[in-house]
């Protein structure tokens, strides 16, 4: 298996701390709440090692980045050093000075800003009262900077029945180019609440058909990773190749999902390195301790999870008698570990057989317009 | 570009090696990469003002046992288009 030299991207929390305490928060109740923050000192030594390893861009999370009170020093560092970078946030403490100074930057690729309604009530919900009016605040000021941003949709029970509203609200009123969409997923806080925010199966039934339709007049504007969309969209092609008898799909029948280990890395806001935000409990080392070329390397870890992608789902007893293996790449391994306490196991929350099995239905297949997903 | 005159790299934009010594140039200011192959990259590894055209291709040929009897004329195509595109400059003369 081929391995980049180095990481081509790198996800930095930059803090533990945050304004808000979103429900379905996967920081909070992580291993990824490690407690302290890196001083500014240790980020700008930190990035001149990037620099060194040529990585091309950082996205910056948390917690909630526009915390910090030298964030304009961090993002400084970035630019010194010639890497781009991107910002994950609530969106609820960007003001206009802070909104100039990214645009002036000229280095920023996105800026993500989590809305989860068209109107407060399911954006509220699980975020506070209050932060859905200071989230699109947040959203409108760095739309008046032109930078370019994204939103980010995590569907959950109350805010499922709001899909069209929060598309024509996004796409039409605000006027974004495109947002993507998630959904709640059994990490973090989320564990704790799982049946108040995540999916019922006929819930998800329902977003999976709901978006499809909203992602066909809206013209493939609506992008998703994970979630219903990108399972309603793999799942019938899944479908489709299972009834049609179609031979092994290229990438798939082993834990082929995701790629992440081969072109990124994340760093904790106490500076241990991960292999992702999502897997913050496999700890690679304390950056400016250890050397970062050597650890994507050769960290014993990273290519125990580099090494999934030759592991057959034929071989898992979960799998067992499923006619889908062979257009299947098991999926999100933090979800799988979450769930079954392993990380290189198919994950059993993205399984069409158990969705199936459970009564969900697959939405009708519908011409898609072409999009990323991962 | 006159024969005998260095040419210097860029130090605005990354050289980043991936795999088996291909590489990517990257501009961070504009998000424009350009895909080097390996004689490419040995090339423009050689851009810091001290190495002459001449002294690029001769270190090319003794290195690349296969090089063309035309290198010169593909090195020269090679650092015009650096030149074009900003993406190596010529060395400030000292004084």
């Amino acid at each position: 298996m081929r391995t980049m030299l180095t990481p081509r991207s790198v996800d930095l929390s930059i803090t533990n701390r945050c304004n808000l305490n979103c429900t379905y928060c996967y920081h909070f109740e992580s291993k990824g709440n490690s407690g302290r923050d890196l001083p500014t000192e240790d980020w700008l030594h930190f990035f001149e090692e990037l620099n060194r390893c040529a990585v091309i861009d950082v996205t910056l999370a948390g917690g909630e980045p526009f915390l910090r009170k030298d964030f304009r020093e961090l993002i400084d560092g970035i630019v010194k050093n010639k890497m781009r970078y991107s910002i994950l946030t609530n969106g609820t403490l960007v003001i206009e000075e802070m909104a100039a100074y990214i645009a002036s930057t000229k280095r920023c690729n996105s800026v993500q800003v989590s809305i989860d309604g068209s109107w407060p009530g399911p954006h509220d919900a699980f975020r506070g009262e209050g932060n859905f009016e200071r989230a699109v605040a947040g959203l409108q000021r760095l739309k008046a900077q032109g930078i370019p941003m994204t939103v980010r949709v995590t569907i959950h029970r109350h805010n499922v029945d709001d899909l069209e509203a929060i598309a024509r609200f996004l796409l039409e009123e605000i006027g974004l180019p495109s947002f993507s969409t998630n959904s709640a997923g059994y990490v973090g806080q989320c564990r704790s609440h799982s049946e108040d925010v995540q999916l019922t199966i006929e819930e998800r039934t329902r977003a999976m058909e709901t978006l499809l339709l909203l992602n066909e007049h809206y013209n493939g504007r609506i992008s998703a990773a994970a979630g219903p969309l990108a399972e309603a969209k793999h799942w019938l092609e899944m479908e489709t190749a299972r009834r049609d008898g179609d031979e092994s799909h290229a990438d798939c029948g082993q834990l082929r999902s995701c790629g992440g280990v081969f072109s990124k890395m994340a760093v904790r806001a106490d500076g241990e390195m991960v292999p992702c935000s999502q897997m913050s409990h496999i700890e690679l080392g304390r950056i400016n301790q250890v050397d970062l070329k050597e650890t994507w390397q050769h960290h014993p870890e990273l290519l125990r999870l580099r090494e999934r992608r030759t592991i057959s789902l034929a071989d898992f007893e979960f799998c067992k008698d499923c006619p889908y293996i062979p257009y299947c790449r098991g999926n999100c391994p933090a979800l799988a570990y979450t769930l079954t306490g392993e990380e290189n196991h198919p994950s059993p929350d993205a399984c069409l057989k158990r969705f199936l099995e459970a009564g969900g239905r697959l939405p009708e297949r519908r011409n898609q317009p072409q999009q990323d997903c991962c | 570009m006159p024969s005998s005159q260095a040419l210097i790299a860029n130090p605005l934009i990354v050289l980043r090696e991936e795999f088996d010594d291909w590489a990517i140039l990257f501009d961070p200011d504009t998000s424009h990469s350009y895909g080097l192959n390996p004689v490419s990259v040995f090339i423009y590894k050689r851009l810091d003002g001290k190495h002459s055209f001449e002294e690029i291709v001769s270190e090319l040929r003794s290195e690349c046992q296969n090089a063309p009897d035309d290198a010169e004329t593909d090195v020269q195509q090679f650092l015009d288009d650096l030149l074009a595109k900003g993406l190596a400059g010529h060395a400030a003369q000292q004084r």
